[in-house]
């Protein structure tokens, strides 16, 4: 019987199919949900990307090959700032099943290609069939199965990724070491203009440069095609098997990752020191400050966020450009803010205690804890860079003290107005960085933190640049009031709205909101399209209004000669002001009209 | 005499279930309170409307005559709670929890210091010093919440299934400190599917099914003269409706 030598394919065939059936019917549920506005966001954007790379299909090799390594990176590191990537299908479900780990893993690969990302990449990547029959027609047979394989590589990669990161983050120094090395190469990132004008500088891409883009795993599948297209066979179908060779051992690193997966991260083991507080709110700070040295999803949280401000803010030593390096101070309380953002959400349902003891000043002692983490790196980085360079600026030293305070105030208050349900600690599955369910929703608030903090650092960046020194003191002042105020809106929402709020973090859901007379139209009871444009408007409001607004007014009132990526001061000398006020006014608007599209829809 | 807990047309509606609806309850000051009911009856719902946790659609709740939701202050002060289910500050040891609640409780800091080690010791989660609450287990999570009930010495305990996942040597130290407690002046409420332990430890039981209370009094009064099973089953559903057996699972 033919049966007696096949049950083992027959059964990963059904594995597989069950697995991709699985994630189809959840990845529908969703579309109906309250997921599926960041769905359709994400879709548009993975869609102008997409379009891009095919654009440079058209042009050279060398920008096709540059296109797919972003895409490598966004594979890999997407998922640590998303939540964990797409968990719809966890291996935890599976565990009971008895599957075996390269069974498991080939399955839950075939689920992992059902989705909206790769069908995405799998568009950009036609870029590679484009590039090699607009030269040779014939390169098409190398190209289809290099686009398949290229896809594999991307999505096994991320899959590699979050589980040696998940590893990583059960130990201390892993933590700390996955947050430099993130932080490090995000901030790379976010400095590309640098890297380009390092390259640009010597005409175009040097030779060096071009092999080393192919020599990335993401360059393989175009180097198969030029090599087809040069009529090199032999070189291309080498390529093309050392590529399945990857996917090959990518599958089986994931499946060795996965068996080692079972259990959540272990708290740090850490000597425990007895808690000597004597008040309410000393006992409040004494436990936020050891859960931050002891959950090591925030140890990471943190680490990212002083590499970013500091290789963000460092990048530019590589043209010789040194200004920019006391900034990594603010960079890295705006990025801890952001990191933070969900301050609340993050300890479950846990919030019943704060409840039953009404008097206690929850916030003022989470608020405490957030400065003792946060200040004293900020403050000693801002200095010791300042000093490095030779020079105290005003501007520098009262963002720094403005944005400490905004931190700690608005991160509290956005956590209690716009909550995102986490899942309580004690139920987290294997994935560390998985803590919520509503991973959209948790991106969205960090950059809604992200843009209200720098918000309260503008008067003090204002009144630096009008008066110079007197600004530090503006940002002193403006630090403390936030702190205090936001402090007191924070607690006020606590107090009146506790309960709901616990009932969010239980169930997972906001409650149906009462639209009572007056009120804004939650976002989730938008039409569909106003939903989109109002969370568009939110995301990239922050993008004119802050760097190519005020950050770039501030630094042309400095007469500085670091343009970086300003638009404004590459222009023509007559053009700057206006188009800086532009800017400004710009995404001044957006935010406006992301704000009028829910008020006009109040009931 | 002012009831301990005084519960007055609570109700609750998720969405189209109505969980709870029009839930009345007297709890004596003095008393030992058993509240029974299904799977899904509204057990949890209701405790958790009565001191705080949960607002209610309609109705109130008092504690020793204080509001629940408009004194909360007072009312919280003279209750402990233990919720079913609901996450601790996970990254602490239990010494820690129960210093950080006692702190937040307004407790000066060596009667704190006193009662987590007695309070420790007796649950006997003393062994695991140095363990963190998310490294416990299920029935260790139970005996550190009950300690959190405990801990500011309030006059009315509410408890959510306070016996569920413990093990029997544990279930005894409980029963004893939940008896002294009663018979030291203070009252309690408590959850539970098992009857054979309402009827053991409790004075005055709750019938609670779909929503609504089947029946309630002292123990004598519901029961009468049969077992508190017998007269659940009869009160609760339809007898030998959920006996049917699975014929698949007998060779
Ligand atoms: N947040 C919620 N959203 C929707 N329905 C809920 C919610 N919480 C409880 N319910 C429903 O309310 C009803 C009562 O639930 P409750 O938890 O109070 O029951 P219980 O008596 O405590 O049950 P058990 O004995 O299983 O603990 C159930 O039908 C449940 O499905
Ligand atoms: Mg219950």
């Amino acid at each position: 019987m033919t049966a007696s030598v096949t049950p083992s394919a027959a059964t990963s065939l059904t594995t597989s199919l069950t697995m991709a059936g699985m994630k189809l019917a959840v990845l529908r549920n969703s579309m109906s949900g309250q997921k599926s506005g960041s769905i359709v966001i994400g879709g548009v954007l993975g869609l102008v990307l997409a379009g891009g790379t095919l654009f440079a299909a058209f042009r050279t090799g060398d920008l096709l090959a540059a296109a797919y390594a972003i895409w490598m990176l966004g594979w890999i590191f997407g998922p640590v700032f998303s939540g964990g990537g797409d968990e719809t299908l966890r291996p935890e479900y599976f565990t009971l099943l008895g599957i075996p780990p390269r069974r498991l893993a080939s399955g839950l690969l075939v689920g992992a290609f059902v989705g909206i990302a790769p069908v995405i990449s799998l568009l950009a990547l036609a870029g590679l069939a484009v590039f090699g029959v607009r030269q040779s027609p014939a390169a098409v047979v190398v190209a289809l199965p290099a686009m398949l394989l290229q896809l594999a590589v991307f999505v096994l990669l991320s899959r590699v990724a979050v589980a040696v990161l998940g590893l990583a983050l059960r130990s201390r120094v892993g933590a700390v070491g996955a947050g430099l090395v993130n932080g490090a190469i995000l901030a790379a990132l976010g400095q590309g203009w640098v890297f380009a004008v390092a390259l640009g500088q010597a005409g175009g891409i040097t030779p060096e440069a071009s092999a080393a883009l192919r020599y990335l795993p993401s360059g393989w599948g175009l180097a198969a095609v030029e090599a087809a297209v040069a009529g090199s066979w032999g070189r291309a179908a080498l390529t093309l098997g050392a590529l399945a060779v990857l996917v090959a051992l990518l599958l089986a690193a994931w499946a060795a990752l996965l068996t080692r997966r079972a259990g959540s991260a272990r708290a740090s083991a850490r000597g425990r020191r007895p808690i000597t507080a004597s008040t309410a709110s000393g006992a409040v700070v004494a436990k936020e400050l050891r859960v931050w040295s002891r959950d090591l999803v925030r140890t990471h949280q943190l680490t990212f966020a002083l590499a970013y401000g500091v290789f963000f803010a460092a990048a530019p030593l590589l043209l010789g450009v040194h200004g920019m390096l006391p900034w990594a101070g603010p960079i890295f309380v705006l990025m801890a803010a952001a990191m933070s953002a969900n301050l609340y959400g993050a300890d479950g349902t846990a919030l019943w205690l704060t409840l039953v003891a009404p008097g206690a000043a929850d916030v003022r002692g989470r608020q405490q804890a957030w400065l003792l983490v946060v200040g004293p790196v900020a403050v000693a980085v801002t200095l010791a860079f300042s000093a490095a360079v030779g020079g105290f600026e005003p501007a520098v030293l009262a963002l720094t003290a403005a944005l400490l305070g905004g931190g700690a105030g608005i991160v509290p208050l956005i956590s209690v107005y716009a909550l995102v349900p986490g899942t309580d600690p004690h139920r987290r599955g294997g994935n560390p960085l998985r803590v919520s369910e509503d991973d959209g929703a948790m991106t969205g608030l960090a950059y809604a933190v992200l843009a209200l903090v720098a918000l309260t650092g503008a008067p003090a960046a204002l009144a630096a640049w009008l008066y110079g020194w007197a600004g530090v003191a503006v940002g002193v002042v403006t630090g403390a009031l936030s702190f205090w105020g936001f402090g007191l809106l924070a607690q006020r929402r606590l107090h009146s709205h506790g309960p709901d709020l616990l009932q969010t973090m239980r169930t997972g859901k906001r409650p149906a909101a009462a639209t009572g007379p007056g009120r804004w139209m939650s976002l989730d009871h938008l039409p569909k399209r106003e939903q989109i444009i109002t969370v568009i408007c939110w995301s990239i409001g922050a993008v004119p209004l802050f760097p190519q607004g005020i950050v770039a007014g501030v630094l042309k009132a400095g007469g500085t000669e670091n343009r970086s990526w300003f638009l404004a001061l590459h222009l023509p000398d007559g053009l700057q002001w206006p188009t800086i006020a532009f800017m400004v006014l710009l995404g001044l608007g957006l935010y406006g009209l992301g704000l009028w599209i829910p008020y006009r829809r109040r009931t | 005499m002012t009831p301990a807990l005084e519960i007055v047309g609570l109700s609750k509606t998720f969405g189209e279930k109505t969980a709870v609806d029009h839930v009345d309850l007297t709890v004596p000051q003095g008393s030992f309170y058993g509240l029974v009911g299904q799977n899904g009856a509204g057990k949890t719902t209701t405790l958790s409307m009565a001191v705080g946790l949960l607002r209610p659609d309609a109705g109130s709740a008092r504690i020793f005559g204080a509001d629940v939701w408009s004194a909360p202050s007072r009312a919280l002060s003279l209750v402990g709670v233990l919720p079913d289910g609901m996450a601790m500050p996970e990254r602490l040891t239990g010494r820690e929890v129960l210093t950080y609640l006692g702190l937040l409780r307004g407790l000066p800091k060596e009667v704190v210091a006193e009662r987590a080690e007695e309070l420790l010791s007796v649950l006997e989660l003393d062994a695991a010093e140095r363990t963190l609450v998310i490294e416990y287990s299920t029935g260790m999570r139970k005996k550190i919440g009950l300690a959190v009930a405990l801990l500011h010495a309030p006059r009315l305990l509410v408890l959510d299934e306070p016996f569920e996942a413990v093990d029997p040597v544990s279930a005894a130290t409980i029963k004893t400190i939940l008896r002294g407690f009663v018979a030291g002046g203070g009252s309690i409420v408590l959850s539970s599917h098992v009857m054979a332990l309402v009827e053991q430890l409790c004075d005055h039981v709750g019938v609670i099914d779909a929503g609504r209370v089947a029946a309630a009094g002292t123990l004598e009064e519901v029961r009468g003269e049969r077992s508190l099973e017998d007269t659940f089953v009869d009160l609760v559903g339809a007898p030998g409706a959920g006996a049917k057996a699975l014929s698949w699972l007998s060779r």
